[in-house]
């Protein structure tokens, strides 16, 4: 891909604005309004009205959204750009991608990205909020066999990565730990109490090798970034967050004989891809917000992004590199798995709070480069966003 | 052995028809004779016409978990399994005499169905 600094100037694509509805236990709306004010939080973030946005891309978790009926709820008129769109948890690094390659092209010039979901109800488990799987077809037969589920799948890759490279369930702890340490600061986080490795270890079987504390939340509420030109936005409210490089990797299994399953992610081509078109290099980046579904998958993702050998992403974790007081800043918000479950936009809003600088408690001193993941499906989707701090 | 109740839908009505047999059908090319999973719809080699033919129902563990039950729904024991022909399958293992550690574990086919629903291939050790 040509480098996103090519083109002219005022074109090249930036995140003005940050919408963040209240998430967690947040009972009594649905996704609809979830996302509407979203977008309506982020359009004021950027100093915009709404009848600023000429573009809409919209993604929807479990429960579905409102789709291209958002809209409507938002009474957009003449949108120049509209799609709903799905490749699960890369789905938010994705729909800045478009939304970056429409604005360069100048095909649109505000371009509101939003996810929203509302699988939370008062007095059901959160097991439950995401039970209930179509019972029909190859779908229905895999969840009818048992070994539906996402965690349970996770789960699978997990053991044969420790199968084959020998990591353990103490070693991903150590994720879940330090991912903690950074909720406790965050005001967002719905987990913030501080746990230790035992507290880890003792926590209940979900599906072994995971316990509790490797599992993400699930969380009603909304997430939407405003999309724009470098030019558009410096006559904008906020400091502009520039989209420097992306890239996208779906791997594709085909469940046969010697696949890599649980052994390899699509970072490890996604990464390069957005780090060339970037300009940059792995060393150069300051922090990494990651998709955390679980406590492996940061480490699979760490490790596919070339941050130590195939295989060592265990050790890598437990070395102590991670949490507030370590060298690498991973997931300084807490992720999914303390603060908040809103797929790909809970590292990509995290990655806007702290590229600007307003991470209070929890900023991190470096912040001029920062990596975003997306993953969907079991490993199946990746994308990578490498966003540049307001002084590019 | 537990499983869930599943319907048959256009794609899966063949291999439904399989598991009432008894048997695990696999799909095969009939241009190179690569066995594919049961939902392939092509060959990686190009072929299209693809054949059902039933699998030996034999196969050996890749990766595991046991799935710790809460409420009303049991603990069971989540499994990919690679069969004999090559194509790796999602399903639960089950019976008596599951050791604790399952990797290679060497399986054998079995069939459950809940209620009136169609039959679902399980696992269940070798003797």
């Amino acid at each position: 891909m040509e480098p996103a600094s090519a083109g002219p100037a005022h074109l090249r694509p930036v995140i003005a604005g940050l919408g963040m509805t209240d998430l967690g236990k947040v009972y009594g709306r649905g996704t609809t309004w979830f996302a509407a004010e979203a977008v309506r939080r982020a359009a004021a973030d950027a100093g915009l009205g709404l009848s600023d946005i000429d573009g809409l891309l919209v993604s929807s978790g479990v429960t579905r959204g409102p789709g291209l009926s958002l809209q409507r709820a938002l009474d957009l008129r003449d949108l120049r750009l509209l799609s709903e769109m799905n490749s699960f948890g890369s789905t938010a690094g994705a729909m800045v991608q478009y939304a970056a390659m429409a604005v360069r092209a100048g095909m649109a010039d505000v371009v509101a990205c939003v996810f929203a979901d509302a699988p939370l109800r008062e007095g059901r488990s959160t097991g439950a909020a995401y039970g209930g799987a179509p019972a029909k077809g190859w779908v229905g037969l895999l969840g009818a066999g048992g070994a539906g589920g996402a965690t349970t799948m996770y789960a699978m890759a997990a053991r044969r990565h420790m199968m084959t490279y020998g990591t353990t369930s103490e070693q991903l702890g150590h994720v879940a730990v330090a991912q903690r340490a950074w909720a406790a600061m965050n005001p967002l986080a719905q987990m913030r109490t501080p746990i230790s490795l035992e507290d880890h270890q003792s926590s209940r079987w979900v599906a072994e090798p995971f316990h509790l504390l490797d599992c993400c939340l699930v969380s009603n509420g909304g997430i939407a970034v405003i999309v724009t030109s470098a030019g558009r936005a410096a006559s904008l409210a906020r400091p502009p967050v520039h989209v420097l490089g992306w890239g996208q990797a779906h791997p594709g299994r085909f469940l046969r004989r010697d696949e890599d399953f649980g052994l390899a992610s699509g970072a490890a081509r996604s990464g390069p891809a957005a780090l060339a078109m970037a300009g940059v290099s792995l060393d150069d980046i300051d922090v990494f917000e990651l998709y955390d579904c679980y406590t492996y998958t940061v480490m699979i993702t760490l490790e596919d992004y070339g941050l130590c050998g195939k295989g060592e992403g265990g050790a890598l974790v437990s070395s102590g590199l991670l949490g507030p007081e370590g060298k690498l800043k991973v997931n300084t918000g807490g992720g999914q798995l303390s603060s908040y479950y809103m797929w790909g936009m809970t590292p990509l809003s995290e990655a806007v709070i702290q590229a600007r600088g307003e991470a209070g408690e929890r900023q991190v001193d470096r912040h001029e480069l920062v990596l975003v993941s997306g993953n969907g499906g079991v490993l199946d989707h990746h994308s990578t966003l490498i966003l540049g701090g307001t002084s590019r | 052995m537990t499983v869930g109740p599943v319907q048959r839908d256009e794609a899966t009505a063949a291999f439904f028809d399989g598991t009432a047999r008894g048997e695990f059908l696999l799909r095969r090319c009939p241009d190179c004779g690569t066995f594919l999973s049961p939902q392939a719809e092509q060959c990686p080699e190009g072929g299209t016409d693809l054949e059902w033919v039933p699998a030996s129902g034999l196969g050996r563990v890749v990766t595991w978990s046991v799935v710790h039950g809460r409420g009303v729904f049991p603990t069971v024991v989540a499994a990919v399994v690679e069969l004999d022909e090559g194509p790796w399958w999602w399903t639960q293992v089950t019976g008596p005499g599951l050791p604790d550690d399952l990797a290679g574990l060497r399986v054998r086919v079995d069939f459950a169905r809940y209620e009136d629903n169609e039959a679902v291939p399980v696992f269940r050790p070798m003797d």
